[in-house]
């Protein structure tokens, strides 16, 4: 009994060392672009005898998985989507290792991705430590078939003496939004992701980058405090509590995202990806009615994930294998085709993707015009205040001025700390 | 203490040893580590040892006034959700106590809440508590009321958090409870029937002088466990809506984890760990006292 | 009302499909002390209990004093409890204990410190009314138990084998302190226990009870000499009782009991092939003074008892084992063949198949 029990330790021991397969353990979001290269990691495996793992989880569980992961010495995670505005924070804890020599010995071509999202998630000053792996540029998305409605449109027109049409400027949106607003018959103008820390943070960048406000001039000195801001928070507090559903003060993007898309919003402001799943008739009763345009008024809110390879990562000359395959050309075209939001201009250009997907102009132009947070090393803590002090707007427990003021203060506070000012 | 006691200490002492080692490194190392690294002034980005900044830290705490509003917030909700499971676990743990029929089955139902990871808890309720899409507010609907809105309301979430920590809960207090009830003698209850007492007297001169030792240990686990509650509000309020449920772990670890500051972190885990010292400290004797 | 005539009708009592207790009647007098005996399991303590109401009847009717008091809470009987486990309130001290009855009815205080101190007195227990049960011994807190019944003045006591957990002395003690009390206070007495000592020096009555049946009510002494069956021949012995089996063949007029080789006149066992025969131990003398009957046996065993000899000897026939009882000064051998003596009126007959006495 005893000889047997030892032979088996053996045995498990022996195998557990297998040094012939690697598997490279990564955190990933639960988006529609981590699925996309699940369905394509077979092939990944059968190519190189790699395994992939991923750890699909919530945007807000990532950030606090990694952190302990990239303090070790020898991290959980092989590779990692880094998200923007992480950049400022990984970068000044030396937690991404440079791609430069990778990416020189291997002739990978950088060239091929937008400019605005190298500088966004792909490089910091001189050095890459990413490659760009999707864009969450924010749009705003509307019903298309209520505004080509004629009924719509001859109402309109008589109550507010303009065209019923696709937004491009705030105010028109701003009407159309109280137009649209029917709280009896359970249908909203818009819906918004109000929830703690960063739904309701990056939601209302959008409002004060479409009301031609800014966070911070290029000294670091905070531009919060402006009239701009000011309305764009009192906009946003009246969206929530008269032209929206209850409970959208604590709305993720996801709930947000079924409201609309079980057709009970007119507007949604969030994700451009989101497209996919408005398309989808199993997540959607709305599918090829929303419109997924430019937020309008001066822009909308920027956002992307950059591929890094931690300095913790356990393997990784085999993670670099993957970042290559993953953001091959042939690769990231399947994925884009199957819905994903690229981040290269190859895949824009593409005639049989803009065959496919009409909304890929305007996509582009999207891209072209989004601006970018505030990226600093404490950006995520800034995100959670923004939280806190947007919140308590919403719900009544203090006025916009204040709220603004405070968010000032501290961005202010924060910058000195990085030492930006 | 003759030969055989001494060599039976050694033994058992030996026995302990492996435990107690382990023990030792995985859960008091790090507390010790935590409680060094309170007096520096260590971020994550700058992982060293350098800035001893002594009590800084502390004072910083203390004079915080997020810090201060969080304490508040977790006080209010430990003492209200300790005191309504109590209270709902006695009343169920007393009507199990007296079925005879079928008393696994209720009391495998009434454990399943408990069983479930406190993460798939808090995912499940805010599907329910869906303003528009969600069962609760539906099934209120078709009796005439109007939908609530459950976790966006200031007043309203932190009132709905108590309540989906009692349904997870609850359990545990019956557990507890009804063992203690299930181990009272009926004798002195039969006494009690003779010498004429009706059911809120045995209650009152019976059952609670029985239960006090069982009702106090309860409670105060419980109480200590509720401190740390912080499963429940990442997952349903992030702390929000503003921060009527920024309880006090869920702070502190957004202190380390997002601010970056482990230092500071650390001092507030610090304090944590002294109020619930503090609360052990009489159960402690107490349970020493009993064992008399 | 200082009387308690108690009287069972007809009492059952079923748990699911098991019949405890089984169609019993019997009628207690007045000042009474009636001993429920038998073996664990007969009946006898559901029998007490649901005299004191603490478990439903399943049919029959008890009546107190006239009044069906069947369906009556206990608090509502008059009566008193004292359980076998004392049942004290552990939580109260013994003044406490005793006065809880008082409390819960609204009595006056100086009328419950009366009744304390009279009770104290009588048990002997003031030294320990400021002690909690666990701060007692077996004997105080049987008192204690004792005391918080007297305290209620009821009509009836009804005590569940109250002295089992006590050990042999006190026992001895509390019998006898029993018995006064019971005398003392002129009430009824209801008393459950499984001792035939017990039953034998406490009762004005007992009543031998199996298998949730009555057997035989009767004087301690009536019950002794003149068994109605062999359970009861057996039940109530110290230590022990000869019930012996033997074939009977007519010899003339005369019926021949084959094991012991006598030859009686007794026109009831005529028609009979085989009987029970049972004759105590006491009964048996190595002399013959008065008695006309003998027959011979073979030492086997001499156990001695310190204060006398208990002998078990072998039937010369059939070789059947009998016990006889000697004073201590006699000498016998193993094996030794003596003879044995006996009055007739001693021999007891049993049927063969009912296990009841032939007259």
């Amino acid at each position: 009994m005893r000889n047997i029990f030892s032979c088996l330790i053996i045995a498990l021991t022996f195998f557990s060392f297998n040094a012939n397969s690697v598997t490279l353990r990564a955190v990933m979001e639960n988006v529609p672009d981590t699925k996309f290269i699940q369905e394509l990691l077979p092939e990944f495996t059968e190519k190189t005898g790699i395994e992939v793992e991923f750890e699909v989880m919530g945007y807000g569980e990532m950030h606090p998985k990694l952190v302990p992961s990239l303090t070790a010495s020898t991290g959980s995670y092989d590779f990692m989507p880094v998200d923007f505005y992480w950049v400022g924070e990984f970068d000044k804890a030396g937690w991404m290792m440079p791609l430069d020599d990778m990416i020189a010995k291997d002739g990978f071509d950088t060239s091929v991705y937008f400019n605005s999202l190298m500088e966004l998630t792909g490089k910091v000053g001189d050095t890459t430590y990413m490659l760009p792996f999707y864009n969450y540029a924010m749009g705003l998305t509307v019903r298309k078939d209520l505004i080509e409605n004629a009924s719509n449109q001859a109402e309109f027109k008589s109550k507010y003496g303009m065209e019923l049409k696709i937004p491009t400027e705030w105010d028109e949106y701003l009407k159309q939004v109280e137009f649209f607003t029917d709280k009896d018959n359970g249908f909203y103008g818009v819906v918004n992701q109000g929830g703690k820390a960063d739904p309701i943070a990056m939601e209302w960048s959008n409002y004060l980058f479409a009301r031609g406000g800014a966070f911070h001039d290029q000294n670091w000195n905070g531009l919060l405090n402006s009239s701009n801001a000011v309305d764009a928070l009192n906009d946003y507090i009246s969206m929530i509590n008269n032209y929206g559903p209850i409970g959208a003060e604590s709305f993720s993007f996801d709930e947000a995202f079924n409201v609309a898309a079980q057709g009970n919003a007119y507007s949604y402001l969030t994700y451009n990806w989101f497209l996919g799943s408005y398309n989808d008739p199993e997540q959607s009763s709305v599918v090829d009615k929303m419109a997924l345009i430019p937020v309008p008024g001066e822009g909308g809110l920027n956002g992307a994930w950059g591929w890094s390879i931690p300095k913790s990562s356990p393997n990784p000359e085999a993670a670099w294998e993957f970042l290559k395959w993953v953001e091959s050309p042939d690769i990231a075209k399947r994925r884009a085709e199957m819905g994903g939001a690229a981040t290269r201009k190859d895949v824009f250009d593409d005639p049989a993707l803009n065959a496919k997907f009409d909304h890929y102009p305007g996509l582009k132009n999207l891209l072209a015009t989004s601006k970018n947070f505030p990226v600093f090393t404490y950006t995520p803590q800034f995100v959670e205040v923004m939280g806190t002090e947007l919140s308590k707007a919403v719900i009544g427990e203090q006025d916009a001025k204040t709220a603004l003021m405070n968010m000032n203060n501290q961005l202010e506070e924060l910058a000195a700390k990085d030492g930006k000012r | 203490m003759n030969k055989i006691q001494f060599y039976d200490r050694r033994f058992g002492y030996l026995f302990v040893s492996p435990a107690v080692l382990i023990l030792s490194i995985v859960i008091l190392a790090p507390i010790v580590l935590a409680i060094i690294t309170s007096f520096y002034d260590y971020t994550l980005i700058n992982r060293s040892f350098e800035n001893f900044i002594g009590l800084k830290n502390y004072f910083a705490s203390v004079s915080n006034e997020k810090f201060i509003h969080s304490s508040i917030v977790t006080i209010f909700f430990v003492l209200l959700v300790v005191l309504f499971e109590f209270l709902i676990g006695f009343l169920i743990a007393i009507l199990l106590n007296q079925v005879e029929k079928f008393r696994n089955i209720y009391y495998f139902i009434l454990l399943i809440p408990l069983l479930i990871n406190p993460v798939v808890v808090g995912l499940i309720w805010r599907m329910f508590l869906h303003p528009q899409l969600g069962i609760l507010n539906y099934l209120i609907g078709l009796i005439g009321i109007d939908p609530v809105n459950w976790l966006g309301d200031p007043q309203n979430a932190f009132i709905t958090i108590i309540f989906v920590d009692i349904w997870h809960q609850v359990s545990f207090m019956i557990i507890l409870l009804l063992a203690g009830l299930a181990s009272i003698p009926e004798e002195p209850y039969e006494a009690a029937r003779v010498d004429g007492a009706n059911m809120f007297e045995q209650f009152r001169d019976i059952t609670l002088p029985y239960m006090r030792p069982v009702i106090i240990i309860t409670l105060l686990i419980r109480l200590i466990f509720a401190l740390k509650t912080y499963d429940l509000i990442y997952i349903m309020t992030k702390g929000g809506p503003g921060d009527a449920t920024d309880i006090i772990s869920y702070y502190i670890y957004r202190s380390a984890f997002i601010g970056l500051d482990l230092g500071q972190a650390a001092s507030m885990s610090v304090i944590l760990l002294l109020i619930v010292c503090v609360i052990i400290y009489p159960l402690f004797k107490f349970m020493n006292r009993a064992d008399e | 009302m200082n009387s308690n005539h108690i009287q069972l009708i007809g009492v059952t009592k079923n748990f699911d499909k098991n019949t405890v207790v089984n169609n019993i009647s019997f009628e207690i007098a007045d000042n009474e002390f009636f001993v429920l005996l038998g073996p664990s399991g007969c009946g006898k303590s559901t029998t007490l209990r649901m005299i004191a109401g603490l478990e439903d009847i399943s049919e029959g009717k008890i009546i107190s004093n006239g009044v069906d008091i069947t369906e009556e809470d206990p608090k509502d009987r008059n009566m008193a409890f004292v359980f076998q486990n004392y049942a004290l309130y552990p939580h109260m001290n013994v003044r406490k204990n005793l006065s809880y009855s008082l409390k819960l009815r609204k009595v006056e205080k100086s009328k419950i410190n009366q009744k304390i101190e009279w009770v104290s007195n009588l048990l002997k227990i003031n030294e320990l009314l400021d002690r909690k049960p666990s701060q007692l011994s077996g004997g105080q807190r049987q008192r204690v138990a004792l005391g918080r019944s007297l305290v209620r003045e009821p009509n009836a006591f009804l005590l569940d084998e109250p002295l089992s957990n006590l050990d042999a002395q006190l026992r001895v003690e509390m019998r006898q302190e029993l018995t006064l009390l019971q005398k003392d206070l002129s009430k009824t007495f209801i008393y459950v226990t499984h001792d035939q000592v017990e039953a034998m020096t406490m009762a004005s009555r007992i009543c031998i009870m199996n298998h949730g049946e009555v057997l035989q009510i009767g004087k301690p002494q009536e019950v002794y000499d003149k068994p109605n069956s062999i359970f009861v021949a057996k039940f109530l012995a110290n230590p022990v009782n000869n019930i012996l089996k033997s074939k009977i063949i007519k010899k003339d007029d005369s019926l021949w009991i084959e094991s012991l080789n006598i030859f009686i006149n007794n026109q009831n066992l005529n028609n009979l092939s085989e009987i029970y025969f049972s004759i105590r131990p006491e009964n048996l003398k190595l002399n013959n003074h008065d008695q006309s009957y003998n027959f011979e046996v073979k030492i086997i065993q001499i156990e001695n008892h310190g204060h006398e000899l208990l002998i078990s000897a072998q039937l010369e026939f059939d070789k059947q084992i009998i016990y006889f009882r000697t004073t201590k000064d006699k000498y016998f051998m193993i094996g030794e063949k003596i003879k044995l003596y006996f009055h007739i009126k001693d021999l007891l007959f049993f049927d063969m198949i009912t296990e009841r006495i032939i007259t």
